[in-house]
């Protein structure tokens, strides 16, 4: 199984602020991996860098053997990113917006519908879609943001807090949407939360970023096994010796 | 390099056009709130004409003498309306005046008559009533003022007739001066007057009309760029597979578009409002502009365009540049808005003088605002003046060029998401010190 994301090494710095302090991580071809930590632990800017958005201070972040500040352009045929704070154009409709991002990836007319359509049927949002997206609420907006990152089959997707904002129903229905979706298309998943009873039951492997730092990695069931924990909660809280 | 580049078009012009601020502000209110402003101007000055036509005098009479009775014929034969009060004292006469809807009163004292025979000094009361002022009142104030002094003229004339009945018209105008001009070293047998009302025209429009459209087109690109960051857009498009530099000429693009449109509904609003209540223009001035040389040509068509186009580049690319820096579409306006000093200020001097008459500074100065060519190139036609119309376009051109350079550098990096100005932390640090 070959690498989808290589993190080593990497280094963040806002001005005096280190957000990230020698990051290194691993994702596997296929796999759902969760950048899990409290606000403020570096997990967005992580996401950010593997996204092309932001350049490393130092360090290297290749995606599928790219490098991010050489192959910015390669990368981004590749993956589909989807902010924690996305918001979507308020003055086109549902309909128009997925339209708008599909044109992207490619210029069949064929594909661009069918890729319409998955989303469509991802965000469960129907003859909403025709609506502006000014008029949908915080969830459907999200629903709809969601589908958006995966319709067009990105080999990596990389979710940051994809439920943010939701209800505990909404959150359920994009959990499942997640999962599901990388078992039929064989996608990567690359996410972060502060959920970590979310991630728990979403994820394969998990890294728990601390401070910019990852201070334990590993499936979930293995890091409780190691320090002996009932959740993830208790394990980042034990590692972090919070308790 | 350009793949999306209409996609983003697209995009941009709907979101623009359907933001229910910009349609108001831009295509609405011109469209509107003009020709309901000329409609209301227009109908105020029917009223006035009307009132014009229909204006009615009260005269007091107490001279009785032929003068007196010609002044009464002449206003009468002007179809004014004659209400004759002379059975009335003054007071009376004024409460009359005051209470219907005469427009004036006159009071023609005993001895008028006479003291006109005689060569005399002859005293004339005209009383206007002032009702709450108003156009109307205040035109037919100037009504009655004029037809007294056209009678008083023709009383001159009478005058002067009496002591050379050849021609007195010719000891009251003695000398016939024939006003003409000389345009690009050729004397042209047309009054200045004219020419200089349609050069007014014309410095004051074409200026007024390219600072309206740069003023759009830059609030339109802030607002275009600051809008992706306030409703939290921008870092998903950037992540697309598309060239950066797509994405910033998408959004020069779609902001020149709906500018244009904006602009166009403006003009449109603009001269109706105008022509509502100036009347006819002096289009029809009874001069060939073409055979003295001042009608637009292709070539200073083509050069206005080109001007006009390269500083709406710029200002565009200067708008997203610094729009860069603000966290939302009102921090970009904000940002943004001081820049229409730069349109404003040429725009007012060229209203009102030539800039290579100013001061060598400000003339320096007004020419290194890349906003002041188009200006210059919009009279191209009438000095001829190609060349510096050229020059002023590879003066912006070279402007143009480096702001895009700037901005496309801002959008290829990650300055686009973290670049902001700390205006209150600067003034924090200032205060400590």
């Amino acid at each position: 199984m070959g690498l989808a994301v290589e993190c080593n090494a990497l280094v963040k710095d806002f001005g005096d602020v280190r957000a990230l302090d020698g990051l290194s991580f691993q994702v596997k071809n296929g796999e759902i991996y969760g950048l899990i930590g409290p606000n403020g632990a570096g997990k967005t800017t992580a996401l950010r860098i593997v996204s092309t958005l932001l350049l490393p201070t130092s360090g290297s972040v290749e995606v599928f053997g790219q490098d991010v500040v050489d192959d910015a352009s390669e990368i981004r045929r590749v993956i589909s990113y989807l902010p924690e704070e996305a918001g979507a154009y308020k003055n086109l409709s549902g309909y128009e917006y997925l339209q708008f991002m599909a044109k992207f990836t490619t210029e069949d007319k064929e594909v661009i519908k069918e890729s319409v359509d998955v989303a469509a049927r991802i965000s469960g949002l129907e003859e909403r879609l025709k609506d502006k997206v000014k008029t949908y609420s915080k969830g459907m907006k999200r629903r709809l943001l969601v589908a958006r990152a995966l319709m067009t089959k990105p080999k990596l997707a990389v979710l940051d807090e994809p439920t943010s904002g939701l209800d505990v129903l909404h959150s359920v229905h994009v959990r499942g949407l997640v999962k599901q979706y990388v078992e039929n298309q064989g996608v990567t998943v690359l996410l972060s939360s502060h959920n970590m009873l979310e991630v728990e039951h979403l994820c394969d492997r998990v890294a728990l970023i601390n401070k910019g730092k990852i201070v334990a990695e590993g499936s979930p069931a293995e890091l409780k096994k190691n320090v002996n924990a009932s959740n993830l909660e208790e394990v980042f809280a034990k590692v972090v010796g919070f308790v | 390099m350009f793949k999306g580049l209409f996609n983003i078009i697209v995009k941009e012009v709907k979101e623009l056009v359907r933001d229910p601020k910009i349609l108001l502000g831009m295509i609405i209110v011109p469209l509107i709130m003009f020709p309901l402003m000329g409609f209301a101007i227009q109908t105020s000055m029917e009223i006035a004409e009307e009132s014009m036509r229909s204006i009615s005098i009260a005269v007091m009479d107490l001279d009785k003498g032929p003068v007196a009775e010609n002044l009464t014929n002449f206003l009468i034969a002007l179809n004014v309306i004659i209400v004759e009060v002379d059975y009335l004292n003054f007071t009376e006469a004024v409460n009359y005046v005051q209470q219907s809807n005469v427009t004036g009163l006159v009071v023609i004292p005993s001895g008028f008559s006479n003291n006109i025979t005689e060569g005399l000094k002859a005293e004339l009361d005209v009383y206007t009533v002032f009702r709450g002022g108003g156009i109307v009142e205040s035109t037919s104030s100037s009504v009655i003022s004029a037809l007294f002094e056209t009678f008083e003229e023709g009383l001159v004339v009478q005058k002067i007739g009496e002591k050379f009945p050849e021609a007195p018209e010719n000891v009251l105008d003695p000398v016939e001066m024939s006003e003409k001009s000389i345009i690009k070293g050729k004397p042209v047998n047309v009054n200045p007057g004219v020419l200089f009302g349609l050069m007014m025209l014309q410095s004051t429009g074409m200026p007024v009309g390219i600072m309206m459209l740069l003023i759009f087109a830059m609030q339109l690109a802030a607002t275009s760029v600051a809008s992706e960051k306030e409703e939290k857009t921008l870092e998903t498009l950037l992540t697309l597979p598309i060239n950066r530099f797509t994405i910033l000429a998408g959004k020069l693009t779609g902001s020149i578009v709906v500018a244009v449109i904006g602009a166009v509904a403006y003009i449109v609003g603009f001269n109706y409002y105008m022509s509502s209540f100036m009347g006819v223009m002096p289009t029809e001035i009874g001069v060939d502009l073409a055979t003295i040389g001042l009608a637009p040509t292709p070539i200073s068509y083509l050069l206005l365009g080109v001007s006009l186009f390269v500083s709406l580049l710029s200002a565009l690319a200067l708008a997203i540049s610094i729009s860069i820096f603000a966290e939302d579409v009102r921090g970009a306006q904000a940002l943004v808005g001081p820049l229409s000093m730069l349109l404003v200020f040429p725009m007012i001097i060229m209203m009102f003088t030539d800039v290579y008459a100013l001061p060598f500074p400000l003339m320096i100065v007004l020419l290194a605002i890349p906003f002041t060519h188009p200006m210059l190139a919009s009279k191209v036609a009438f000095t001829g003046d190609y060349l510096t119309a050229v020059i002023g376009i590879a003066y912006v051109s070279i402007f143009t060029i480096l702001v895009l350079y700037i901005a496309a550098r801002l959008f290829g990096t990650e300055k686009i998401l973290t670049a902001k100005l700390k205006l209150r932390k600067l003034r924090f640090r200032k205060l400590k010190k």
